[in-house]
């Protein structure tokens, strides 16, 4: 449904492929794989850029998102920030279809539903890539650079704020993405992030994600000596 | 007058969107809405007033939002927000008062983790409360699981009497978020007799019109539209629409001409919206509705209308005679029922009848579980197949869709019975021709109950259309005369204007070469005017029949179906709808293992075959089976293969499993029984899975709960099986909390079973912490935990 092109470099990263040759069954998956999801999930995007500034609360430096009642508290999200003028709060998810595909090839081939799973991995990065893009644009035709996307759960960015940051986008409504009483979100192929906009960002902000990811003593990428890329 | 009754012949005008207007008084971006009810209320009651101003003749309340899951930490409780909302818009001085309720916010089973029965007591909350506050209806709006608007439904009618209106909201490729078509929407509201079914939100108006077609032309009940002003733009910070008041209008005035009863407007139809629409349509005479004479079964996504073709019904999902399906319900194994849920699928059926009822379980129980966990797999509508009325009842509350019941019968106490169920719920229902005094011999008797039926059924409001006359089929060995009654009973039956089902297989009972006489019966039956049969679709000779005959009606297009299947056919060929042809191998020792190794299903599968030939089912398992998994494991734990390869050289031996399964007694779990669940609130669950397939490789009868599991859940199975190892499994650090929980539980109930836990977020450390006593990195590190906890050396 779309151009954006999955990367099997990267599937097969997801699959825990370090260099070796693939089978040829198992190419001939990735492939049928990466064509069916392509087809099935009904990918979606929103965004919205607000004005902030910094305020406090309980004597702690905050992030204010002007014209709304919310306020990003933590040291991570104020680094994220604290330079920024404007911000973007971005959702994107590849919709229940994903979701369904992987739980139904489940009951059938264990094998489709793995690769799947790692397709759709690839596939939310693309979109997320997709709407990156499109924001970085809208800032530099108001004259701002865009950093990296910060997402609940980075650092001590808590995932508890998941679902102010999705009702002030109205993604329920919107995109149709909702949160477990869990703070997870459903459809679970599904991303949301901030991108802060600042006048001396003149190229993309490259900051590796691992520093303050909390999943930095486990991550089985890291044992492999690569990332997850998302930084 | 009755709203009920007042659409029947006038239209009704809705507001338009609060939302917008709230925003334009000051409603900060992510604040609740529903708060202005206590905070702000001459703030709402203005905007009421302006819709009225503008000619609205229902006001829907400020409390779409208003459920006790969205309110949390509003600091006001539901009967608050809703005694106030609904106030207002009474004093509004509207004509009728609507209650507004959307959607929970959660996502219902299985694509989430709300349960049908908190999602019921949720909306019952809010409509009581709507009620005791007086509003004259229900409004469900912006659904997009039919599953979810059903409980909210049913809440309605079993808690109030309230009348309901119910608007989905469907995206630019004409399906909700959840996949749910205007098709599915209309037949299975209109099965559940809501009082006006329709669309709101979504798009504008003139990109809504494929949708609204589709809705007005499979609705049983008034249709009601409610568009946005088009799609939304931001200029300056401010969300501006692209659709003026007076193209509103004018669209709105060929909605209407189309046969909306109920209209109005959503996002960002101010009232000047709702006024040029009522001056649009001042003049146009009230439109009404043709309701549709089809036979319409659906699943939550898909429907199937027995007015466009034969249907094929397919019946393997029923113990009688089915040993291997006996033992796999009494274990309560509802994998093997989606397996074969999957397969008729795939086999060409269209519908699937469910059957659950062996003497000896709880057969309400296993019918409810089964319709549950073959919809989370397969999209097609399903037939309840249960002679105890108070099984399909359980069953038909968490179906989603408009299901078919089978059966109710001419006998008074099967009429009175069934009939009411199918009425409330909505469904399709299949008719016996048989009595208090059996099947009647000939034609003309069958005729007689088919006729007593369809008056029974009508006194509780079905239709005709919801009725399937099953004429029954007799043995041709036992009653050879009769055969042909069947088909004379047909001709008869279908000029009474329902539909008709037999199922064929009955007729060749006690014959050799059974599948000749059921296709042969079954293109009998086609001739004779047959609209839908319950028949095998593994089965080779009766596929032939259905394509066949598919082609000859006009039903399957150009043949493309026909064509796709029979290519390659020749004269004399012995195509069995079993598994693919059998690859060409000889056997020698060390095929099966690097069959196994390297991953191939098929030729595992066949070599499984071959060996049991010669060598029993346990030293297959023990020679073959498990010293290949060891090397893949050793080699996937070396780094030396990838997930990938492990999982395919499961999957090799899954399939040589079957085959042992099939030929002989076979036990499952042989080794020892393992509970796998994935925590309470976590919904990951595909590591889990994968753990379970390699334990069961290695012959553990594994229990698995499944995800989003209740600590109580747990300690019950674990007691239950005496089990001596459970693994959990949790992929978020905010999950693993419950299970350090599930663990306290476990242990305060004096189970001594060991624990092992895995999952990404976990690591060594985090044993002690939530109270394990092993990490199973991985499956196959967990294989060796089990190994070791049952003391089976590697």
């Amino acid at each position: 449904m779309s151009d954006i092109i999955l990367d099997k470099s990267e599937i097969l990263r997801y699959l825990g492929h370090k260099g070796r040759t693939v089978r040829g069954d198992i190419m001939n998956m990735i492939d049928s794989c990466v064509d069916d999801i392509l087809k099935t999930a009904r990918y979606r995007y929103i965004y919205k850029i607000f004005d902030i500034k910094i305020g406090f609360q309980n004597g702690e430096s905050c992030i204010e998102l002007l014209g709304t009642n919310i306020r990003l508290t933590g040291n991570d999200i104020y680094e994220h920030l604290r330079d920024c003028k404007k911000c973007v709060l971005m959702a994107a998810t590849l919709g229940i279809e994903a979701d369904n595909m992987i739980r139904v090839a489940q009951n059938t081939d264990m094998l489709r539903a793995v690769v799947l799973d790692a397709c759709a991995a690839d596939f939310i990065e693309k979109v997320c890539d997709l709407a990156q893009n499109e924001i970085k644009q809208k800032a530099e035709e108001e004259g701002f650079g865009t950093n990296f996307r910060f997402s609940p759960g980075y650092g001590d960015f808590s995932l508890a704020n998941q679902r102010s940051l999705l009702n002030l986008l109205d993604a329920e409504r919107k995109i149709g993405l909702t949160l477990t009483d869990t703070s997870l979100m459903i459809p679970g192929k599904s991303v949301t992030a901030i991108i802060g906009f600042a006048k001396n960002y003149s190229a993309p902000v490259k900051k590796s994600g691992c520093d303050i990811c909390s999943m930095r003593d486990r991550c089985k990428f890291r044992k492999a000596g690569s990332t997850c890329g998302r930084n | 007058m009755d709203v009920i009754d007042y659409i029947k012949s006038n239209r009704l005008i809705f507001d338009g969107a609060m939302g917008t207007m709230l925003q334009r008084a000051g409603l900060e971006a992510g604040g609740l809405p529903e708060v202005y009810n206590i905070e702000h209320p001459e703030t709402v009651l203005s905007i009421h007033r302006q819709y009225i101003d503008a000619g609205a003749d229902v006001i829907t309340s400020n409390t779409f939002q208003a459920n006790a899951f969205k309110l949390k930490g509003s600091g006001y409780s539901v009967e608050e927000i809703i005694a106030s909302g609904v106030a207002l818009a009474k004093k509004s001085g509207a004509k009728y008062a609507a209650l507004d309720i959307g959607p929970l916010g959660q996502l219902m089973e299985p694509m989430g983790t709300l349960g049908f029965d908190e999602a019921y007591k949720l909306f019952k909350e809010q409509l009581i409360a709507g009620e005791k506050a007086g509003a004259d209806l229900v409004l469900f709006e912006t659904m997009s699981d039919l599953l979810e608007v059903k409980a909210a439904v049913l809440a309605a009618r079993e808690n109030t009497s309230l009348p309901v209106f119910v608007t989905m909201t469907f995206q630019e490729d004409g399906r909700t978020f959840v996949g749910c078509d205007p098709v599915s929407a209309a037949v299975t509201l209109s099965g559940l007799r809501v009082d006006a079914l329709g669309v709101n939100c979504s798009l504008g108006p003139d990109r809504l019109m494929p949708v609204i077609d589709k809705l007005a032309a499979h609705s049983r009940v008034p249709l009601m539209v409610q568009p946005n002003a088009g799609l939304p733009s931001i200029r300056n910070g401010e969300t501006s629409y692209d659709i003026t008041a007076e193209e509103f209008a004018g669209y709105m005035r060929k909605i209407a001409e189309k046969g909306a009863a109920v209209i109005g407007g959503c996002c960002g139809t101010t009232p000047e919206y709702i006024r040029k629409t009522k001056e649009a349509i001042a003049d146009l005479p009230y439109v009404k509705l043709e309701s549709p004479r089809e036979t319409a079964v659906c699943s939550g996504t898909k429907t199937v209308i027995f007015d466009q073709g034969v249907t094929l019904i397919g019946e393997r999902i029923n113990p009688t005679g089915k040993k291997k399906l006996k033992e796999k319900l009494r274990a309560q194994d509802f994998g093997y029922l989606v397996g074969e849920a999957i397969s008729q699928k795939d086999a060409g059926a269209d519908v699937l009848d469910v059957n659950c009822g062996l003497p000896e379980i709880d057969e309400a129980a296993a019918l409810t579980r089964a319709v549950r966990e073959i919809q989370a797999a397969v999209n097609l509508p399903l037939q309840l197949d249960s002679s105890d009325a108070a099984a399909i009842e359980k069953a038909i509350r968490v179906y989603n869709g408009k299901p078919i019941i089978n059966s109710v019968n001419g006998k008074a106490e099967s009429l009175e019975a069934i009939l009411p169920i199918a009425a409330k719920y909505g469904a399709v229902v299949v008719g016996l021709c048989l009595d208090e005094s059996g099947i009647p011999e000939a034609a003309e008797g069958r005729l007689r109950i088919a006729e007593k039926i369809i008056a029974a059924a009508e006194s509780f409001g079905i239709p005709k259309e919801d009725i399937i006359i099953d004429c029954l089929v007799l043995t041709a060995s036992a009653q050879q005369s009769l055969v042909i009654e069947t088909i004379k009973a047909i001709r008869l039956v279908k000029r009474l204007g329902v539909k008709t089902v037999l199922g064929v297989s009955n007729v060749s009972f006690g014959l050799p070469a059974r599948p000749i006489l059921n296709s042969v019966f079954l293109a009998a039956g086609f001739g004779a005017g047959l609209d839908s049969a319950i028949v095998n679709p593994m089965s080779a000779e009766i596929m032939k029949v259905f394509r066949a005959y598919k082609v000859l009606n006009n039903q399957d297009k150009d043949a493309v179906d026909y064509i796709n299947n029979y290519a390659d056919y020749k004269t004399e060929n012995t195509l069995s709808a079993g598994p693919a042809e059998k690859s060409d191998i000889s056997v020698s020792d060390g095929d099966l293992k690097t069959a196994i190794i390297d991953g191939r299903r098929e030729l595992a599968r066949d070599l499984t075959g071959e060996l049991l030939k010669t060598s029993d089912p346990i030293s297959i398992i023990n020679q073959y089976f498990i010293p290949a998994l060891d090397i893949v494991g050793d080699r996937y734990e070396s780094g030396t293969v990838f997930l990938p390869q492990l999982i395919q050289s499961a999957e090799a031996v899954k399939s040589g499993f079957g085959v042992l399964k099939e030929s002989s007694a076979t036990e499952d779990g042989g080794r020892g029984k393992i509970i796998l669940a994935t925590v309470r609130g976590d919904i990951h669950d595909i590591g889990k899975n994968i753990v379970k397939m390699l334990l069961e490789n290695y012959g553990y009868d594994v229990i698995d709960l499944g995800k989003d599991v209740p600590e109580e859940v747990v300690v019950k199975a674990a007691i239950k099986h005496d089990i001596k190892l459970i693994g959990l499994s949790a992929l978020m650090t905010t999950t693993v909390k419950s299970m350090k929980d599930t663990i306290a539980a476990l242990k305060k109930a004096g189970c001594k079973a060991k624990i092992v836990v895995g999952g990404a977020v976990l690591n060594e450390e985090y044993v002690e912490f939530v109270g394990a006593d092993y990490y199973g990195k991985d499956a196959g590190v967990t294989v060796k935990i089990a190994n070791e906890v049952f003391g089976h050396g590697n």
